[in-house]
């Protein structure tokens, strides 16, 4: 059930009715019946295994408080992250150890791959359940007594396969003090679901296009021209339906009385890596950086540890992603970025610079990005290399992209500008009403005239 | 001030669904539609059809890209048959199509003294695609259809992603003109242009149509060998659709094509019932090279069972085989211009001795 399907209107719509018809004590329930039911709905398989893991976590987290021992502590903290990694490292990363375990005893690449499928949503709903069990064992987070308050924080349909990866003093913070939302809230949430189909549908769905044309079929579109218009067409896609997505989750929690934390600011206005990645997936940005880069040391001991740990911690994000060495690489890449943004002085890349500087530091800190994006899409590391020579190779015709998708492409861009001085969208729901209704109207219109609406395309992150 | 959601939202829904009704339910974007692309081919037929001056009895042609009738040639004829000739005749349109056409162009069912429809066959024979998925149908008829349409309509699909788009298409306009908007994006003066000098200057270029020499006549089929002789310049997408339709094998009979036929041709009679407008079906000449392996005779086809009907005439099977032959085809189906003109004047003869002098 895609979150860009009219079934999965028709469940949100009859979930938020039943919600809020329901008597107080039995609005969890409905909640937690409409999250495993959306979660069934891909595979009703892996039910059974999200459940495992709510059941471990929530154990080992009252245990640990629990007892007095640290040592005792530990050991429930390491039980825990040992089930919880050790059913993502088997789902995710098994065929890619068995391959390389094959190659480098020269056997069939396929030797001892298993025929596995990835549960939908496990790489967020892990790293959700580690952030609660870590807090909890730091003393951050009183251990959650009521089985179904915990089982429903990990499996809450709005973020479950795609984040944003909310801790849980966010959530139950909520969760404890729920109250209805006011009206500007609702109006808001609406916006932000229809914000996030439009990036979805008039905006990431049909770059996709372009990008898959590309990727899909190198040898057809060389030079420079076809290469760069793939990429940026990937960068774009990969942005709008991650946005849109994310748009759409925070929309619906607010329309439940949920406040999911901002997954993106604007990512490619950013005038650096550093800032960039303080505004693209800003909740993994912040789970990395709390729960792996500050317990390997963080920048405590000395700049070679610091680099160590920047280049660690970016290369197990971008292995997060995907169990490629390509999504290793694009890690890599931001890492080594990061480190050489350090070397040539901090400040000068976390403070914004004047403004007559920013667009080319935006234009730079965009084109670095777009080559990372290439590890990220292209099928093979060979087929990286291949397109970054080309994106290089100084010929080659017309790029790939359609006057009319650069047109949107610019006014997203000025919307983006606009937003990022006034945060106007955010306003809206404050606003006049007539603004209000015209957004909603240009919104409504944009997706049913410009849309994808033929098939429901998936999301891109879905498959993480 | 705080604004309240649920007026805010419900004014929010009702202006969408205000401007998207104003917009695409009435003749304001058609107004503006590519006059080459579905549905603005559509309209144009129709639009035509609706402008045409009509003094005197009027017989409406109806039928896919193979009802070739030229009414020019017909209508050269009116001092002596007393009758004037029209069509409506779509390239791909399916009898779903004709049905919805027909009651835009004849609401009454009173304009015209008989509607020639042209068939493909008169025993319902199965086809290799099921006409009740017809795509293009929607495309076809959007501006035509209306909300009271919906549930027939988009029932009358058997796939049930298809009938959730002419579901949804129906009540949303905007989403079936979709491609046509964005091409419109793209051009809009050059669009504006064309669509003017369409309005302009279409019925010249459609009823002044005389069809392309091209013949068969260099192509030869040995049906006991199954084999197809093609001349050495012969293009290959004539030779490919000319081997599917004479030597690959039959489609096999489940009835479907006649159930679909029985429905739209049926609710075509409803229309015209009890109205002085005559039905008239004829068999489509079956293309320069018949093969022997004909479908099965059906007394209860679709045609034959609405002929048992008052007003309804079937013209004689093969009144049109003389006109099966090589030098009168251009292709596996149409007829080449030096075949239209025989054809159109077969037709208005013989409609006119059907309906005889108009009263």
């Amino acid at each position: 059930m895609l979150f860009n399907t009219p079934q999965f209107f028709l469940f949100l719509l009859v979930t938020i009715g039943l919600f809020y018809v329901s008597p107080k004590g039995l609005r969890k329930w409905i909640l937690l019946i409409a999250s495993y039911f959306f979660y069934m709905s891909w595979n009703w398989r892996f039910a059974p295994l999200l459940l495992s893991l709510t059941v471990i976590d929530y154990v080992a987290a009252i245990w640990m408080e629990r007892v007095e021992s640290p040592s005792r502590r530990k050991l429930f903290l390491v039980a825990s992250l040992a089930a919880n990694l050790g059913f993502l490292g088997f789902f995710k990363y098994y065929n890619f150890l068995a391959g390389m375990l094959a190659e480098a005893l020269r056997k069939d690449p396929h030797a001892f791959a298993l025929s596995i499928v990835l549960p939908l949503g496990i790489s967020f709903h892990t790293f959700q359940s580690i952030s609660y069990v870590v807090d909890v064992y730091r003393g951050e987070q009183k251990a959650i007594r009521n089985p179904i308050d915990y089982a429903l924080f990990i499996a809450f349909f709005p973020q479950l396969v795609a984040g944003p990866i909310v801790r849980a003093r966010e959530f139950f913070a909520d969760y404890y003090q729920w109250a209805p939302p006011i009206s500007e809230e609702k109006l808001r949430g609406v916006l932000w679901i229809l914000l996030g189909l439009v990036k979805k549908m008039a905006l990431a769905d049909q770059f996709a296009q372009i990008a898959d044309s590309y990727f899909q079929n190198l040898a057809a579109h060389p030079g420079a021209p076809a290469a760069w218009s793939g990429v940026v067409a990937f960068a774009m896609q990969i942005f709008f339906d991650f946005s849109g997505y994310t748009d759409m989750a925070i929309g619906m929690a607010l329309l439940l009385g949920f406040h999911f934390p901002t997954n993106f600011r604007r990512p490619y206005l950013a005038f650096s890596i550093t800032d960039f990645w303080h505004r693209w997936h800003i909740s993994l940005s912040r789970w990395l950086r709390d729960y792996l880069y500050i317990p390997l040391g963080g920048n405590r001991h000395g700049s070679l540890m610091t680099y160590r740990n920047l280049m660690l911690t970016m290369l197990l994000g971008g292995l997060w992603h995907g169990a490629s060495w390509n999504f290793v690489i694009w890690g890599g890449y931001h890492g080594a970025l990061l480190g050489l943004e350090r070397v040539l002085g901090r400040k000068h890349f976390q403070e914004p610079p004047n403004w007559l500087v920013y667009p080319f530091r935006a234009v730079i800190t965009f084109l670095l990005v777009c080559i990372g994006w290439v590890f990220f899409r292209a099928a093979t590391l060979h087929d990286s290399v291949y397109v970054i020579q080309q994106m290089f190779t100084w010929h080659g015709k017309a790029g790939l992209i359609p006057v009319w998708l650069t047109c949107m492409l610019a006014a997203s861009l000025a919307i983006a500008l606009l937003e990022e001085k006034t945060e106007w969208i955010e306003r809206l729901a404050h606003g006049p009403a007539w603004a209000y209704v015209a957004a909603v109207v240009t919104l409504l219109f944009t997706v049913e005239l410009i849309g994808v609406t033929e098939k429901a395309v998936p999301f891109v992150y879905f498959q993480f | 001030m705080l604004m309240r959601a649920a007026p805010v939202l419900l004014v929010s829904v009702i202006a969408f669904a205000a401007i998207e009704g104003a917009v695409f339910h009435t003749e304001v974007y058609p107004w503006i539609l590519n006059p080459d692309a579905s549905t603005g081919y559509v309209e144009t037929i129709l639009r035509m059809e609706h402008e045409r001056p009509k003094a005197g009895p009027q017989v409406l042609g109806i039928g896919d890209s193979r009802m070739l009738l030229l009414p020019r040639l017909s209508n050269e004829h009116t001092a002596e048959t007393r009758y004037t000739f029209g069509t409506i005749a779509t390239a791909g349109a399916s009898p779903r199509s004709w049905y919805y056409l027909l009651r835009d162009a004849d609401p009454t069912a009173r304009l015209y003294r008989a509607i020639v429809i042209a068939v493909e066959s008169y025993d319902d024979a199965e086809r290799w695609n099921d006409e009740n998925d017809n795509n293009e149908d929607l495309s076809y008829l959007i501006d035509r259809l209306r909300l009271s349409d919906w549930w027939e309509f988009s029932r009358s699909y058997h796939d049930p992603d298809r009938q959730w788009k002419a579901a949804r298409g129906i009540l949303l306009k905007g989403l079936v003109y979709k491609r046509d908007f964005q091409d419109l994006l793209l051009h809009p003066v050059s669009r504006a242009r064309y669509a003017k000098l369409n309005r302009r200057d279409a019925f010249s270029w459609n009823y002044g149509y005389n069809g392309p020499p091209d013949t068969l006549t260099d192509f030869h089929v040995d049906w006991q060998a199954r084999t197809l002789t093609a001349p050495p310049n012969a293009d290959p997408g004539l030779v490919h659709n000319l081997k599917f339709r004479l030597l690959d094998a039959l489609p096999t009979e489940t009835g479907n094509e006649s159930r679909y036929l029985k429905y739209w041709l049926g609710k075509i009679y409803e229309h015209y019932r009890g109205s002085p407008t005559r039905l008239i079906f004829l068999r489509l000449p079956r293309g320069g090279f018949v093969r022997p392996d004909q479908p099965r005779y059906n007394p209860h086809s679709s045609v034959r069972d609405l002929a048992m009907e008052p007003n309804v005439t079937l013209i004689d099977e093969h009144f049109f085989d003389s006109l099966e032959k090589p030098e009168f085809f251009r292709d596996e189906m149409h007829l080449n211009g030096p075949g239209m003109v025989p054809f159109s004047l077969m037709i208005t003869q013989e409609v006119s001795r059907i309906l005889g002098p108009p009263r």
